[in-house]
C-alpha cells in the first residue's frame, strides 16, 4: 500500500485508484490535456464526457500506454505507469477500442487468446485447452458463438463483445470503454452497460466513454467532463443531467437553429426521382423542393448513403428517371453531375474528400478548377489563390494560410472546407452524407449555419444522417428509409424521434 | 502570372544545371550549409556534425534546394579532381546524357503522381530507338515523319497502359512490367543488329550544339517546360496530382480520374519515344541493347527530385534535379576513375539518403501538424513551408526559386 510518491496531492492516494497528478500533453503548440489530479476510485463507473478534441482520447491513451505523456504521473493502485501498452497491461489496465482491431482471419478463440499459450508451454498450439479457456472468456460477457468460428463472420454487435471479453481476460483493474455502444443494437448495447456495472461491482474501475447520454447517465456512478484538455466538470451522475453536461462540454450555450421562411417554394421541385433504382436501392420517389431541406434517416445499411451517392453520378442507377429544375438529369459519372449541378458532401472526408497532403488551396478549388482557370485551361496562381482565398473565407474554414495541408486543420474546419468547394459550385441539389460526423458541438452548430444559409438562398439539400437530434433540427422533411426503400416521410408538423425510429426499424427490428 | 521575370530565365536552368557549376567551380564560393548538404547527400566526409545538422534542417524547408546544392557540389568535387570534367566538350556529353534521363523522369513522375509507377520507359527507349532507325533507314520516311510517328508510338503505348489500368483493373506494376519484358524482346527480333543510318537531321539531335548547347539539352528544357506548365499551370495538371493524391475524392468531387491516368502513361510513353530518338541519335544507330535499367534510374531521379511514391506530391523542377544529380554523379565517377561497381554503390547511397531525408521532412511535419497520424507520405506542407520562407508560390518557388538561388545567390556570398 505504497503511496504513489512522486507529487504534492499524492499523499492522500491510498492504492486502491488510478490517480492522473499533473498529466499534460501537447501537440505542436496545442495543449490537448492538462489534468492537475483526478483520482477514480474501484467500484466506480466514471463516465468521460466532452465534445471531439476535448481530450478523451488522448487521456485514455495515456492510461492504456498508448500515448506518451509529456509530464506528470499516472498510477494504478499505487504502481506508477512508466513506458508502453504492455506496462499499462500489466499494471491491470485493458481497453476496449477500435485502435486494437480483432484479426478476421483468425478464430474466436484465437483471437481471445492471442499472444497466450493455454495447455503448458509446448510449441504446438493445444486446440483443446484454448477452446475451453476461451469459452470461459465468452461466458463473462454472455456471448454465445462457437469458439472455432472465424471472427470476420461475426456481426458488429458480437465482435463488441468479443473484444471487451478479450479485454477481460487481462483481468483488468481498470476497464475502458471507449464507445463500446456505437455500433450496437438496444439489447447489446444493454448487455455491454450491465457488463461494465459487473466490472466495477466485483472491484474494478470502469471508464465508459459514450456519445448516448441517456446511457452514460445509466451506468455511471460519475461523470466528468473534459474542455480543451481541462476537467470542467466532476459530478455524481444522480446530479448530472442533459442539459448540464452539455453546457459543461461546450462552456457556452447553444445556439438554437430556427428555420425560418417557408419550407420549399410550390411549384416544381428542383430535384425529382420516380422509380430510382440502383444495386440494393429502391424503387425511389423523392421531390427535394429549391430551398428545401429534406432529410434522409434509416438504420446502418438502409442504403442512405448508397441514396445520395447514386444522385451524385457516383453509383449508376439502373432504371427509374431523375429530373433537375425540370430538365431530365441521368448522371454516368460524377462528372456529369457536378455539371449538371449536383455535389455531394461524402460521409468521410479523410477518405473520400480530401487530399490530405495538400494545400488547402488545392482541396478548396478542386470541384471548380477548370471554371477557375484562364480560358478553362491555365490555372494562374493570382486566380487559384483569390478563389481559394474566397472560398476559404466563405465556409469560415480557420487557418493560418491556405498553403498549411488540409491534414492540418481540425475536423471541423476540414468539414467547413469540403462544404466551402461545394458552394464554390453552387449547386442546386447539396447532398450531405453525415455532415457533422466527428465534429465537435460548436463545429455542429457553425455547419447547421451553413446549411439554413444555403437553404435561405434556395438551394435544394438532401441531408442523410445517422443521428435524429441532427435530421429533427435542420430539415423542412424527413425521409425514412428501409432496406434500400423509402419506408415513410414525415413532414416537420410530425417529427418525433418515436415515428422516425418506428419506420426505420419496423421489420428489421421485428425480425433482429 | 506571377512567375515574373526571373521564370524564363532561370527555367533553363534546369538543363544548364550542368553548365552553371562551371561558372561555380573556379571561385567555389559554397557556403557552408552547401557543403554540409551536398556532403550528407553524396556521402561524403568532412563536415562537422552540427553543421549537418542545421543543413539537414535547412533542406527539410525547401527540398529542391538540397537537391541542387548537392549537384553544384558534386560537380565541383568531380571537377577539383579532374579539370576535364569542366570542359566544354565533356558538358556537352553530361548534357546530352541528362537529357535522356531528364526526360525519362519526366514522364516517369507524371505516372508516379498519379499514385502509379511504369515500369516500361527503359524497356521502351531501346524499342523506339530501335524503331526510329528502322522507320528512317528501311522505311525510309522523312526524318521529321519519324520523330512524328515514334512519339505518337510512345503515346499510344501509353495508351494501352492506361487501358489495361484504368478498364481492367490491373495494377500499373503489372501493366507496365508486361511492357517491360514484350519491349525488350521485340527489340532484339525487330533489329538482331543495329540498324546504322547516316541523316544528318537525326544525328543533330544528339550530336550538335546550338550556342555550344546540345540540341538534345534544348529538347530537354523545352519538355521539362512545358511538363512544368501542364502539372503546375493548368486545371488538367491539378487534377492529375488530385487522383493521385487521393483517387476516390477526386473521383467524388467531379474529376474524370480514368482520364487523367490515361493522359500521365500517355506522358511517360511519349516521352520514352524522345528519349529513344536522343539515344540512336547519339549512338547513330537503332541498337536493341543499347539502354538497360534506365525505368530504374528514371524512378530514382524522381524520387530524389521529391516525388512521393504514395502519389500527388512532386514538382518537376526536382525530377530534372534529381536526374541531374545522377548524371553528374555516374559521369563524374567515371571522370574520375572510380570503379563502375563503386558507381552503383554511390547511387544507392544517394538514394538511401534522399529517401531518409524525405521520411525526416514527413516526421517534422507530423510533430507540428498535430492531429496527424500516420502521415502516409512524404513531402506534405512544402507549399506551406515555401510560402513561410516568403517565396513566391508556386510559380517561382517551382522552377524559378531553387535555380535562381544557385546561379545568383551565391556569386553574393562574401568572398573567404
Amino acid at each position: 500500500m505504497a503511496a504513489p510518491g512522486s507529487t504534492v496531492a499524492a499523499a492522500a492516494d491510498a492504492g486502491e485508484e488510478l490517480v492522473l497528478t499533473g498529466v499534460s500533453k501537447q501537440y505542436g503548440s496545442t495543449v490537448v490535456l492538462d489534468v492537475a489530479h483526478l483520482v477514480l476510485r474501484r467500484g466506480e463507473v466514471v463516465a468521460l464526457a466532452g465534445e471531439n478534441g476535448a481530450g478523451k482520447s488522448t487521456m485514455m491513451g495515456i492510461v492504456s500506454g498508448a500515448v506518451q505523456a509529456d509530464s506528470g504521473t499516472v498510477s494504478v493502485c499505487g504502481r506508477v505507469l512508466h513506458g508502453g501498452p504492455l506496462e499499462a497491461q500489466r499494471l491491470g489496465v485493458a481497453m476496449v477500442s477500435q485502435e486494437f482491431p480483432l484479426v478476421g482471419q483468425l478464430s474466436v478463440a484465437e483471437n481471445l487468446l492471442l499472444g497466450k499459450r493455454p495447455g503448458g508451454n509446448r510449441a504446438l498450439v493445444d486446440r483443446k485447452a484454448l477452446d475451453a479457456e476461451a469459452r470461459r472468456m465468452l461466458q463473462r460477457v454472455g456471448l454465445q458463438v462457437s469458439t472455432r468460428r472465424r471472427v470476420d463472420m461475426l456481426a458488429v454487435g458480437q465482435r463488441q463483445l468479443l473484444e471487451i471479453a478479450k479485454a477481460l481476460g487481462h483481468e483488468p483493474v481498470v476497464l475502458i470503454l471507449d464507445e463500446p455502444t456505437s455500433a450496437l443494437a438496444e439489447a447489446e448495447s444493454k448487455r455491454v452497460l450491465e457488463i461494465a456495472r459487473e466490472h466495477a461491482a466485483s472491484g474494478g474501475i470502469v471508464v465508459f466513454v459514450g456519445h448516448r447520454m441517456h446511457e452514460v447517465l445509466a451506468v455511471a456512478d460519475r461523470v466528468v467532463v473534459l474542455r480543451n484538455g481541462r476537467v470542467v466538470a466532476d459530478m455524481p451522475a444522480r446530479e448530472a443531467t442533459e442539459a448540464r453536461m452539455v453546457r459543461a462540454m461546450v462552456g457556452r450555450e447553444l445556439e438554437v437553429l430556427h428555420l425560418d421562411g417557408a419550407a420549399g417554394t410550390a411549384g416544381t421541385p428542383a430535384f425529382e426521382a420516380r422509380r430510382l433504382c440502383a444495386a440494393n436501392l429502391g424503387p425511389v420517389d423523392l421531390e427535394v423542393g429549391a430551398g428545401e431541406v429534406v432529410g434522409v434517416a434509416g438504420l446502418m445499411g438502409a442504403g442512405r448513403s448508397r441514396l445520395l451517392h447514386v444522385l451524385a453520378g457516383a453509383i449508376p442507377a439502373t432504371s427509374g428517371e431523375m429530373s433537375l429544375d425540370g430538365a431530365r438529369y441521368s448522371p454516368r459519372s460524377t462528372r456529369d453531375a457536378v455539371a449538371a449541378g449536383v455535389g455531394l458532401v461524402p460521409e468521410d472526408r479523410k477518405t473520400q474528400a480530401l487530399l490530405l497532403d495538400s494545400p488547402i488551396r488545392w482541396n478548396a478549388t478542386l470541384a471548380v478548377a477548370r471554371r477557375v482557370a484562364w480560358r478553362r485551361l491555365v490555372l494562374t496562381p493570382r486566380r487559384d489563390r483569390a478563389a481559394a482565398a474566397g472560398i476559404v473565407a466563405a465556409a469560415s474554414v480557420r487557418c493560418r494560410t491556405p498553403e498549411q495541408t488540409a491534414r492540418s486543420l481540425s475536423g471541423g474546419n476540414q468539414q467547413r472546407l469540403v462544404f466551402g468547394r461545394w458552394m464554390a459550385v453552387g449547386p442546386h441539389l447539396l447532398l450531405l452524407d453525415e455532415p457533422t460526423r466527428g465534429v465537435d458541438v460548436g463545429a455542429k452548430a457553425e455547419i447547421y449555419k451553413l446549411v439554413a444559409e444555403q437553404r435561405r438562398k434556395g438551394m435544394a439539400i438532401l441531408v442523410a444522417s445517422s443521428e435524429l437530434e441532427e435530421l429533427l433540427t435542420i430539415c423542412d422533411r424527413i425521409v425514412v428509409m428501409r432496406r434500400g426503400r423509402i419506408a415513410a416521410t414525415l413532414a416537420r408538423a410530425e417529427f418525433s424521434k418515436e415515428r422516425v425510429i418506428a419506420a426505420a426499424a419496423l421489420d428489421s427490428g421485428a425480425r433482429l | 502570372m506571377a512567375a515574373g521575370p526571373p521564370g524564363p530565365t532561370a527555367t533553363p536552368g534546369a538543363g544548364r544545371s550542368a553548365v552553371a557549376p562551371a561558372q561555380v567551380a573556379d571561385t567555389a564560393p559554397v557556403t557552408g550549409e552547401g557543403v554540409a548538404a551536398g556532403g550528407a547527400r553524396a556521402g561524403a566526409t568532412g563536415a562537422g556534425k552540427a553543421i549537418a545538422g542545421r543543413a539537414l534542417k535547412g533542406m527539410v524547408d525547401i527540398p529542391e534546394i538540397g537537391i541542387v546544392l548537392a549537384v553544384v557540389l558534386a560537380f565541383v568535387v568531380f571537377a577539383s579532381i579532374n579539370p576535364l570534367v569542366a570542359s566544354v566538350s565533356e558538358l556537352q556529353n553530361l548534357g546530352v546524357d541528362l537529357a535522356g534521363f531528364g526526360i525519362l523522369a519526366i514522364g516517369e513522375s507524371f505516372t508516379i503522381i498519379t499514385g502509379g509507377i511504369d515500369l516500361s520507359p527503359g524497356s521502351l527507349t531501346a524499342f523506339f530507338c530501335v524503331i526510329s532507325a528502322w522507320l528512317l533507314a528501311t522505311a525510309h520516311l522523312p526524318v521529321l515523319l519519324v520523330f512524328v510517328v515514334t512519339v505518337l508510338f510512345g503515346a499510344l503505348w501509353g495508351l494501352w497502359h492506361g487501358f489495361l489500368i484504368t478498364r481492367l483493373g490491373i495494377a500499373p506494376f503489372v501493366a507496365t512490367l508486361v511492357t517491360f519484358i514484350f519491349a525488350a524482346g521485340a527489340n532484339e527480333a525487330i533489329a538482331p543488329n543495329p540498324i546504322p543510318f547516316a541523316n544528318t537531321t537525326f544525328l543533330a539531335v544528339a550530336g550538335s550544339n546550338v550556342a555550344r548547347v546540345p540540341v538534345a539539352v534544348l529538347v530537354l528544357v523545352a519538355i521539362a517546360l512545358v511538363a512544368w506548365f501542364f502539372l503546375e499551370r493548368t486545371y488538367v495538371g491539378r487534377e492529375i496530382y488530385a487522383v493521385g493524391g487521393n483517387r476516390e475524392a477526386a473521383r467524388l468531387a467531379g474529376i474524370p480520374t480514368a482520364r487523367r491516368t490515361v493522359t500521365a502513361y500517355m506522358v511517360s510513353g511519349a516521352c520514352a519515344g524522345v528519349v529513344g530518338i536522343i539515344v540512336a541519335s547519339h549512338l547513330t544507330s537503332g541498337t536493341a541493347d543499347s539502354v538497360s535499367g534506365w525505368e530504374l534510374i528514371a524512378i530514382a531521379a524522381a524520387v530524389i527530385g521529391g516525388v512521393s511514391l504514395a502519389g500527388g506530391q512532386g514538382r518537376v523542377v526536382g525530377v530534372v534535379a534529381g536526374a541531374a544529380l545522377l548524371v553528374v554523379l555516374r559521369d563524374g565517377l567515371v571522370a574520375v576513375n572510380v570503379n563502375a561497381y563503386y558507381q552503383s554503390m554511390v547511387v544507392g547511397v544517394v538514394l538511401l539518403v534522399a529517401i531518409v531525408l524525405d521520411r525526416f521532412r514527413a516526421r517534422r511535419l507530423e510533430r507540428s501538424g498535430g492531429s496527424t497520424k500516420g502521415v502516409p507520405t512524404a513531402r506534405a506542407g512544402r507549399e506551406s513551408d515555401a510560402a513561410a520562407a516568403g517565396a513566391p508560390l508556386p510559380g517561382l518557388a517551382s522552377l524559378g526559386g531553387p535555380e535562381a538561388s544557385s546561379e545568383e545567390a551565391q556569386p553574393k556570398q562574401p568572398a573567404y
